[in-house]
């Protein structure tokens, strides 16, 4: 074939490819926050392969730490004693304190609705793109994870909720921290409500509170539930900054409870379970 | 079938290194892009043609492991895999340093062009970039380019044998 019709053939495929994504990249927009097939598809093929990695390694780290770190699984196991005896100790103190305040077969409902779905899971995968957008994790639908439970770390602090595509064994959650998320959330302090964005480089942004109101640096947030995705009540941060804008709304910067490095076992609960 | 199971190995070579890097810290999966350096790897060794089609499969699959517009990497990918390769049939790109200094550019375009059709698409351009992403094309060179001097010394002993 000669050279200039070789060179217009790869430029015609570089077309058809560049083509084939903007036509990708175009679909998305009726069907939008719904993934499309292709994604779910990709996610569904790959997503075991990163999960099989990820049982590999442990695998690899357990027989590690089986045979040569004994002496620390010791101390660790010790440790994990003693925090579940102050673990019990708080849950049969909040069980009285609730049991004060709600009849006794709504607070056996509520936490038995709770506890029976509740999941443990493990972070098997982080954004490609941005770490602090989003986690894969290797729990699925066939574990009962369903679209907008949420997801707290292992002190109880948010940290986002599941969203699609749910493949059978894994997962991705939307981090508090991306820029697309929102939070309904609450100042602890001065009952401030206001909703929280992620700001994509690990802090968040604590919008629509009127430069009226009184927030403190080193309040805590909590989240109101009124977005009805997010049960109320949920530790989610701490306001690290306060400014005045020109705008009506205060800027606020809040830095999640949740620590990036800590993120390899993870809690997924229901999503709103309306007011209690 | 050869070209299409090293096509494979290379895309499993590259999730796996991905997922071993994101489990090991968060910030090191900001500073390596396997993706794209498989993505170089085929447009230098193989073609244009085989940069843009590596550059798509491996584009799409980041993006399927990410939140955002499905398709922005596989578009970004596409064209970086046809220009790479386009470069490396025009260019002697193999001697180390030109290797490093080949990879760098790549990824610094990947990197400026996926902001830009962010940019373009979802106003999203600041926010994409986090200050470590900065040193990606850097720290991606420096491993790239040694690597691609292990696997031609690699294929030099083995031709020898």
């Amino acid at each position: 074939m000669p050279l200039v019709l070789r060179e217009k053939k790869k430029l015609a495929i570089l077309f058809i490819l560049v083509f084939f994504h903007l036509i990708l990249i175009s679909l998305q927009i009726p069907l939008g926050e719904e993934k499309n097939f292709l994604e779910k598809t990709v996610f569904f093929i790959f997503s075991p392969v990163q999960h099989g990695m990820t049982v590999f390694f442990k695998t690899i780290g357990n027989v590690w730490n089986n045979y040569f770190y004994l002496t620390e699984v010791q101390k660790a196991n010790k440790q994990m004693k003693e925090e579940i005896f102050l673990l019990r100790h708080e849950n049969n103190q909040l069980r009285k304190a609730l049991e004060e305040l709600k009849n006794n077969n709504s607070i056996q409902e509520y936490i038995s609705a709770i506890h029976d779905s509740f999941l443990i899971a493990q972070v098997i995968g982080i954004d490609s793109r941005n770490v602090y957008r989003s986690i894969i994790i290797n729990k699925g639908s066939l574990d009962g994870l369903k679209k907008n439970m949420i997801v707290l770390d292992k002190k109880g602090n948010l940290i986002g909720r599941i969203i699609s595509p749910i493949s059978l064994k894994e997962a991705k959650a939307q981090l508090i921290t991306d820029n697309d998320s929102g939070v309904g959330v609450i100042t602890q302090q001065s009952r401030a409500i206001g909703v929280l964005t992620g700001d994509g480089k690990g802090n968040c942004d604590l919008n629509f509170i009127y430069v009226t109101e009184k927030v403190n640096e080193g309040e805590e947030l909590l989240t109101s539930g009124l977005d009805h995705i997010f049960s109320s009540g949920i530790e989610v941060g701490k306001i690290i900054s306060v400014a005045d804008d020109v705008s009506l709304f205060k800027k606020i910067k809040v830095k999640p409870n949740f620590d990036f490095r800590d993120l390899d076992m993870i809690v997924v609960i229901p999503g709103y379970l309306g007011d209690f | 079938m050869r070209n299409f199971i090293e096509f494979s190995l290379g895309i499993i070579i590259a999730f796996s290194l991905y997922s071993i890097i994101g489990k090991i810290s968060f910030s090191l999966s900001q500073l390596l892009n396997f993706f794209t350096l498989i993505v170089l790897y085929f447009a230098m060794t193989r073609g244009e043609i085989y940069g843009a089609f590596m550059g798509t499969i491996c584009g799409l699959i980041q993006d399927a492991f990410s939140l955002g517009v499905f398709g922005i990497n596989g578009l970004t990918k596409t064209i970086i895999g046809f220009l790479a390769g386009y470069v490396s049939q025009k260019l002697n790109v193999i001697p180390l340093r030109r290797n490093f200094l080949f990879i760098f550019v790549m990824i610094s375009a990947e990197i400026a062009l996926s902001s830009f059709l962010y940019y373009f698409i979802s106003a999203e351009y600041v926010n994409e970039i986090t200050p470590i992403v900065l040193f990606q094309p850097l720290s991606t060179a420096v491993i790239g380019s040694l690597i691609f001097l292990f696997l031609r010394k690699a294929r030099i002993f083995s031709t020898q044998k």
